[in-house]
């Protein structure tokens, strides 16, 4: 569960690279006089799918942008594996193996599929950089990603055209092209049917077999108690329950923050 | 369709060759004279898109580097003596250092600020040049020397050095269309958040940009001064040369590899005409309140600019796209 670190004489490196906890410690963000998180702590282990629920605007979507950049926290710290998060910017982020998806999907709506699939980029090299974008294994890893989520063949399609599911398809295909550890989804069920949902459920599946690890924002319990586990509940800025679906689900604090007050 | 797009491909080729021999056939006048400043339109304007058109930050800042080119090529010569046609590259590149420094200071925010600091620039390297009259001779000016060539002949050199810049602005351009380099440029003015959570370093990519976009402007001012073989605080930094860069873009197309380029050959030969039938009392103002129509009626009905409208108009109905490989090169862009 711990991040596997090589030590001398230790087992061998695993084939992939370990993934890390994220680790977060008292964070605070406000806004002018509201305060979006206070004192929020939990973790997320390396390997798990682990959900974070709330009310709406209990601070979800705040959290993930203070993890992944978006925002500076007042007080408080991130880590990941050895480093410090808080302070860097999404790029950086990225780099060390963090990739994200929006609430609105955020694509590039006037280039191809395939050219969205380029973008994501893990590792800066100015040789990478100046060579032509589209070709060799990151166009084969291109390829492989739209087959597996099905919209292969609309690899040179403006991403504009594609319908709600689809695009939401490819902005979590585009993320996983960076190669991340760890991918934070922000509402990937949302406004999906549940065909799609299905299909989703399937993928994160399979990736997390892979060995990726996830943290999901998402508002559909059937998904997330699915899905999920541990799950993770804000309120208000700060953590009030944490669990598997079934505790969380009995815990009255969570049908308070929920219904309450 | 397979005549079509070979006929696509090679035409560049056929009016490259065609632009070499003009020369030839007639080495003086008018005409080279036109063409001449066609192409140090167009590779400037080839540059501005980089900056302007793939990432999307407009710089109104080209002419500074434009008329710094020009002063350093002109120090340069007078004072060691080192001819400008083997200077104009190395000035570009400090035109491009500047450029990152300048790029460096304004474009790690996003927005306006990179606007406000550009055209800022301009005038501080024009008050700068005004003022320090122990070095540039302030609002006298330079005077170069002349080139040792028959009057009637001088301007062959300079009319193949400005085909040569436009030449590299285009394959530079064609060259970042096709990279990593340039969909992330894209992606910036598509979506900057959305770059920096795809792991672009937006800042890093936006001053790259920039010091290869100022390059051309750099190494055009300092072949344009021993053109003139003058070089004053007014000439050096006319405005009106980034507003041309500007509206040759947007006529063209912005973000397109040969937008601005076409841009450069409908605005330029179009003004210099206006310049040339005008009274010349006239001709100044006149020709500004024309470039300003051309502006207003481009925003107002051509928004996209003649290529990315044209293109559209062409792909309209149940057409495929081609392959992204023929999108990404020649004139095809998605958009």
């Amino acid at each position: 569960m711990i991040a596997a670190s090589n030590q001398p004489g230790g087992p061998a490196p695993p084939i992939a690279e370990p993934s890390a906890n994220l680790v977060i410690r008292s964070l605070e963000k406000s806004f002018g006089g509201i305060t979006a998180l206070s004192d929020c702590s939990f973790e997320v282990r390396a390997g798990s799918i682990t959900a974070l629920i709330g009310p709406n605007g209990s601070g979800k979507t705040t959290l993930f942008n203070c993890v992944t950049g978006f925002y500076r926290p007042e007080r408080g710290e991130v880590r990941f594996g050895g480093a410090l998060l808080a302070r860097l910017r999404p790029n950086e982020v990225v780099h060390l193996g963090i990739a994200r998806t929006f609430q609105i999907t955020r694509i590039f709506k006037n280039m191809t599929v395939l050219e969205n699939m380029i973008v994501p980029i893990r590792q800066i090299g100015l040789r990478t950089l100046f060579t032509a974008g589209i070709k060799g294994p990151e166009r084969e890893r291109a390829e492989a990603l739209l087959e597996f989520f099905g919209i292969a063949f609309l690899r040179n399609e403006p991403a504009g055209r594609l319908s709600f599911g689809q695009q939401k398809l490819l902005e979590l295909a585009a993320a996983l092209m960076a190669e991340p550890k760890l991918l934070m989804l922000d509402e990937p069920a949302g406004g999906l049917n549940p065909v799609m949902i299905d299909r989703l459920t399937a993928y994160i599946r399979e990736l997390n077999v892979g060995g990726m690890t996830f943290l999901i924002i998402e508002h559909n319990m059937g998904f997330v108690m699915e899905l999920c586990e541990p799950v993770i509940v804000i309120h208000r800025g700060r953590v009030i329950a944490e669990g598997s679906p079934a505790e969380v689900r009995a815990n009255p604090a969570v049908l308070d923050a929920y219904l309450g007050d | 369709m397979r005549i079509d797009q070979r006929l696509r491909r090679r035409w560049p080729w056929a009016a490259l060759a065609l632009f070499a021999v003009v020369p030839l056939a007639m080495p003086e006048g008018f005409y080279l004279d036109l063409l001449m400043f066609t192409f140090m339109y167009a590779a400037m304007a080839v540059g501005w898109d980089i900056m302007g058109g793939y990432a999307g930050y407009v710089s109104l800042g080209h002419v500074g580097f434009f008329g710094l080119g020009s002063y350093a090529a002109a120090l340069l010569l007078v004072h060691l003596g080192l001819p400008v046609f083997m200077t104009a590259p190395l000035v570009g590149l400090m035109a491009s250092l500047l450029g990152a420094g300048l790029g460096f200071i304004s474009l790690r925010t996003r927005g306006p600020a990179f606007v406000i600091v550009t055209l800022t620039f301009t005038y501080v390297a024009q008050l700068l040049m005004l003022d320090l009259k122990s070095v540039t001779g302030g609002s006298q000016g330079i005077f170069l020397p002349l080139l040792d060539l028959p009057a009637n002949l001088v301007i062959v050199p300079f009319y193949y050095a400005m085909l040569a810049l436009l030449v590299i602005a285009i394959l530079v351009s064609i060259a970042i269309r096709r990279s990593k380099f340039g969909l992330g440029l894209i992606a910036i003015r598509e979506d900057e958040g959305k770059a920096e959570a795809s792991g672009v370093n937006t800042s890093l990519y936006k001053i790259l940009a920039f010091a290869i976009s100022v390059w051309f402007a750099g190494t055009a001012g300092a072949l344009h001064a021993q053109y003139l073989n003058y070089v004053d605080p007014d000439l050096a930094f006319e405005l009106i040369i980034t507003l041309n860069l500007i509206i040759m873009s947007l006529f063209g197309s912005r973000g397109i590899v040969w937008g601005p380029v076409l841009g450069a050959f409908v605005i330029y030969p179009l003004s210099a005409y206006l310049i040339f039938l005008l009274p010349s009392r006239l001709a100044g103002q006149l020709h500004l309140v024309a470039l300003g129509v051309v502006l207003v009626l481009v925003v107002m009905f051509l928004p996209d600019g003649v290529l990315r409208t044209y293109m559209a108009w062409r792909k309209k109905g149940p057409k495929d796209y081609g392959s992204v490989e023929a999108q990404a090169s020649m004139a095809e862009a998605p958009g």
